[in-house]
């Protein structure tokens, strides 16, 4: 099986601490189901994360370096 | 002057409207169908009862009191005589029907599901996710439910047949049950293991007493339920009927109003602001004669509104009924009256229902009613409220003006004086209002109305002018006309980008066409074959000063679609600067100062050199006058020629559409972003004139001789094209022979076809390479393809040498005739010319043939634009509503109304395009960007201190506010 988590064209995905996510909430003022959504069964997803965490993907951009957002899972 | 102070609205509540609630809002109740009587006056409790509201001036509203106009009108109703099904509830009304239990009214779920399904909703209301997937999958486990969990009575599937009609579905026993057993019981003919069943041994293996089986045989008895099931196993046979028993809307009403709050929530109704028995209707509002006026017709008829003949049908089917039933008349026709006024009341909300008839006008025009004064383009939403018209606009015909700047627009005079923009006449500018004024409405700076403080408008007439303005003071507002300088809003339709909509100067001018300069064709998709552009006059103060800080045509010479100039050089510009410099031709000073005549360059250089004609100055020279001090630049136009630019010098290569185009011409583009728009506005007005007087000077035609070639070429076109008929031929036979290999992933076929193409394509290619050979480089064909200006080599190609394949779906053309294209040709025939090739050129002409080939393949670019045309407009509709609601917040993110985060910054780097380009080539150069700006500014550490003081440099100034290149010289 690939794992697509290895290819050079998905960014990174990790699974944020509670302390962390809580700073990204605070920072936008936002409540955690105003972000973004990524569904569980997603592949890029790690091994790990459960309906109700939050990820924070990292981009390559060619302008700004990196690109960072920030999904909540759902089932 | 009276003014209603404003009101906030605290919310607004969707939901369904309780019947109790109509009768309380209802003016009066409706109970004649008529309208008016003899004498014309409107029949009291009719439909034009006059406490609906009035719509004939002079007369009172009865119910507050006020004239038309200003009465809002009043909504009445009618007392239907028995309830009928909304037609705009049927789907839910259904999903109902199958979740909710017949006899109890409660959800068929028990509580524990009830308690997931809602806790499903509430997950999905906070992801924003459709709730109407939850709610299905709750109506598909409910209707599984044989039994109520509450009280246990049996459930019958519901049947919907639309429009509005339910059926209970039962399984009942079948009436020739007995037939079918006895049936059941005989050995089957062809099959001789099969010896039949005896009653006995029925009787055992059903556990029914032999007796019951003998009566149940003879049609005595009817066996129960569970009898039946035990029969129906032993004998595997089916002995149900479907029963349907049509539920009456008061059936469904009663069933409704048991349904508990609680388990309304659970599919997805919000109990506080709805029941579900509301959803049938037991009294029908009557809408405001306000929004169904009837008119007066040129013979003194009137005529109705569709809604009144409407509302007139229910109301008579209506009194049937009640008369109907008073007298005892028999079920079926009570039924049938029932029926009727559920079609009327159904037609009166939606008139489009698939399998209903729609009610139509004496005429046979189908009656347009409610929902269809919402639906559609022309529809309430989308025509009265999306779009409006507008006052302060003006359309004409659009034609060039090549003396006019970019920013400005050419405005003819008649339209001038009949479009106003409103001045508020202040201490500073009384005297310039009372001059307006004083002009009068038909000498041009003029002035049209007057609007005195107390809100009272008068209008300025050429006998009451003079007077007029010596009343003018502070405090009146004047509606001049429109001078030159004036900002307005200029579009093209359609609008496909915001480049479609810009603001322009006006420049007042005789005749009647809107005049605008060629450069600003690219970002309007603009020519003069007789488009039509629209204009608007800016009414406030506000409006004028965004309009032009941020829509003036020289704000938008970037565009955001690729990050580089939409607006610069086209067409002639494009020819004249190749002419200009490509050879770099000598000009004498004379010829030098004509050639800049148009620009603000009135100085000449020191000159190149000397000739025979004395001193001169190189094309190139010139053309370098009109850049910017201190430009470097450094690039290869397409053509394959170095451009080199240093201090603003042009020292090498030919200024072509790389280099000067619309659509990513490297100077233009540089200048934008590296000066300034204004600098860039003034540099593409100045390539612009000096181009035009260099194609003048030069001398630019092109006739159908410039496409002829010698006889020699011609002879060697027809060689080249006969060697790849040749080559065909030998293709053919080879394929015909079988020894034709194919090409991996082809068939035989296939690959010949590739291979005939292949060949025709290079006989194409050479004969242009021969015709080009031919051609000099003074050619204006030519020299339109190498700038870039108008045209390609294939085109030229295509004139000179041999038109080529001509295809249909890519292919060599196959249709026609039966294995063959046309009668003219053998069937089977694989040659060039039976397939559309075309060895003429346009200029020599085509043969009938080839020329029916061609209609083909053109045909086909025409109708593939048409398509597309039609399919990327509603595609681009549907994006711009999906996207209409995204926002960008003063915190960087992009969100919807609902405050869901789309980006967490715009683009993913917050850079807008038409700031930043990269290409793939290399990213974006931050360091030289800096230093470049960095050195620019400071010149010192002193100044570097200044910099959070700094203040950019004004975009946003008139060309007419000040001497016209001042700005500019700045800069420099």
């Amino acid at each position: 099986m690939v794992d697509v988590s290895q290819h050079e064209l998905v960014p990174d995905h990790t699974v944020l601490e509670d302390a962390e996510i809580d700073s990204v909430l605070e920072e936008y003022g936002l409540s955690r189901t105003d972000l973004p959504k990524i569904k569980l069964n997603d592949p890029a997803l790690p091994d790990d994360a459960t309906p109700g965490d939050v990820i924070e993907i990292v981009r390559d951009s060619r302008t700004t370096d990196t690109a960072t957002s920030y999904r909540l899972v759902i089932e | 002057m009276s003014m209603q102070t404003p009101k906030q609205l605290g919310g607004i509540r969707f939901g369904l409207m309780d019947p109790e609630t109509y009768r309380d809002l209802s003016a009066t109740k409706v109970i004649t169908a008529d309208t008016y009587d003899d004498d014309g006056y409107p029949i009291d409790m009719g439909l034009m009862d006059p406490r609906l509201g009035v719509i004939d001036p002079g007369l009172e509203c009865r119910t507050c009191g006020q004239h038309s106009g200003s009465c809002p009108g009043h909504f009445g109703h009618i007392e239907l005589a028995a309830p009928v099904i909304h037609v705009g509830f049927t789907t839910l009304m259904r999903r109902l029907l199958r979740a909710t239990c017949r006899e109890c009214g409660s959800l068929t779920l028990v509580e524990e599901k009830k308690e997931e399904f809602r806790d499903q909703l509430e997950r999905a209301e906070e992801l924003g996710k459709d709730p109407d997937t939850v709610l299905k999958s709750a109506v598909r486990e409910a209707r599984k439910q044989n039994t109520c969990p509450h009280c246990g009575s049996p459930q019958a599937d519901i049947k919907h047949e639309k429009p509005t009609t339910y059926y209970e579905v039962e399984n009942v026993l079948a009436s020739e049950y007995s037939e079918v057993i006895a049936e059941a019981m005989q050995p089957d003919d062809e099959d001789e293991d099969d010896e039949g069943i005896s009653p006995s041994e029925l009787a055992d293996q059903t556990g029914i007493s032999l007796e019951r089986i003998n009566q149940i045989l003879g049609g005595e008895f009817r066996p129960l339920d569970e009898d039946r099931r035990a029969l129906e196993k032993a004998l595997d046979v089916d002995l149900t009927e479907e029963d349907m028993n049509k539920l009456m809307p008061s059936d469904i009403r009663d069933w409704f109003e048991d349904i508990p709050d609680s388990d309304i929530e659970v599919l997805g109704i919000d109990s506080e602001n709805s029941r579900p028995e509301w959803m049938i209707m037991t009294v029908l509002p009557v809408p405001p004669v306000t929004a169904r006026p009837s008119i007066t017709l040129d013979n003194g008829q009137r005529s109705e509104d569709d809604l009144t003949h409407k509302l007139v049908d229910i109301i008579r089917i209506n009194q049937r009924f009640m008369e109907n039933r008073e007298a005892g008349a028999p079920q079926l026709i009570i039924e049938d009256l029932w029926e009727l006024l559920q079609y009327h009341v159904t037609t009166f909300v939606d008139n489009e229902i698939s399998g209903t008839p729609p009610a139509r006008h004496r005429s046979g025009r189908p009656l347009k009613t409610l929902s269809q004064r919402l639906k559609g383009k022309e529809g309430r939403f989308r025509g009265s409220l999306s779009g409006k018209r507008v006052n302060f606009s003006a359309r004409t015909v659009i034609s060039p003006d090549p003396t006019l700047s970019l920013n400005e627009v050419g405005i003819p005079d008649r339209v001038a004086s009949e479009m106003t923009i409103t001045i508020n006449v202040t201490d500073r500018n009384t005297e310039e209002a009372r001059q307006y004024v004083a002009n009068g409405p038909e000498k041009h700076p003029g002035a049209n109305y007057v609007k005195r403080p107390d809100g009272r408008r008068l209008k300025v007439t050429p006998k009451n002018c003079e007077e007029l303005a010596t009343k003018i003071e502070e405090g009146w507002e004047v509606n001049r006309h429109l001078v030159d300088g004036d900002i307005v809003i200029f579009n093209r339709q359609p609008s496909l980008h915001r480049m479609s909509i810009m603001a322009h100067e006006v420049v007042v001018m005789p005749y009647k066409t809107f005049r605008l300069n060629t450069v600003v064709c690219p970002p309007y998709n603009a020519d003069f074959d007789g488009d039509e552009m629209n204009l608007h006059a800016l009414q406030t103060e506000e409006a004028r000063a965004e309009a032009r800080v941020l829509m003036r045509v020289q704000e938008q010479i970037l565009s955001p679609r690729f990050g580089e100039n939409i607006i610069g050089a086209i067409q002639d510009h494009i020819s004249g600067t190749y002419l200009l410099t490509n050879d770099n031709p000598h000009f004498t000073e004379t010829q030098a100062l004509d050639l800049l005549r148009a620009t603000r360059v009135d100085e000449l250089p020191d000159p190149d050199g000397e000739d025979e004609a004395g001193p001169y100055w190189s094309g190139r020279t010139v053309f370098s006058l009109l850049l910017p001090d201190g430009l470097n630049l450094d690039f290869t136009s397409s053509t394959g020629e170095d451009v080199v630019i240093e201090d603003g010098e042009l020292l090498e290569g030919t200024i072509d559409e790389d280099a000067v185009g619309a659509f990513g011409g490297e100077i233009v583009d540089t200048i934008v972003k590296q000066y300034s728009e204004t600098r860039a506005r003034v540099f593409i007005n100045e390539v612009a004139a000096l181009a035009m007087r260099a194609i003048m000077h030069f001398g630019f035609s092109i006739g159908i001789d410039d496409e002829s070639i010698p006889p020699v070429a011609d002879e060697q076109v027809d060689e080249a094209i006969d060697n790849a008929y040749d080559r065909i031929e030998e293709l053919i036979d080879t394929y015909e022979a079988g020894e034709l290999e194919s090409l991996p992933g082809r068939t035989v076929d296939e690959t010949l076809e590739m291979k005939i193409m292949q060949t025709l394509g290079k006989a194409r290619d050479s004969a242009g390479e021969i015709a080009d050979d031919h051609f000099s480089d003074d050619n204006p064909a030519v020299v339109m393809a190498r700038s870039g200006a108008r045209g390609s080599m294939l085109n030229l190609t295509q004139m000179a040498g041999c038109v080529g394949q001509q295809a249909v779906r890519g292919e060599r053309i196959n249709r026609g005739y039966e294995d063959r294209t046309l009668a003219h040709y053998e069937e089977n025939d694989l040659s060039a010319e039976a397939h559309g090739f075309v060895e003429n050129s346009y200029r020599s002409g085509l043969t009938p043939r080839e020329f029916f080939f061609h209609a083909m393949g053109g045909r086909e670019g025409l109708v593939d634009t048409a398509v597309r045309t039609s399919k990327s407009g509603y595609l681009q509709r549907r994006l711009i509503n999906a996207l209409s609601e995204l926002e960008v917040q003063y915190d960087g993110t992009v969100r919807d109304t609902s405050d869901t985060v789309i980006q967490f910054e715009f683009g993913e780097d917050g850079t807008s395009p038409v700031r930043v380009s990269s290409d793939d080539d290399f990213d974006i150069d931050v360091e030289s960007i800096t230093d470049r700006v960095v050195d620019a500014e400071f010149d010192s550490e002193g100044e570097k201190e200044a910099f959070l003081g700094r203040r950019e440099p004004p975009t946003n100034l008139s060309e007419r506010s000040e001497p016209r290149f001042q700005e500019v010289e700045s800069d420099d």
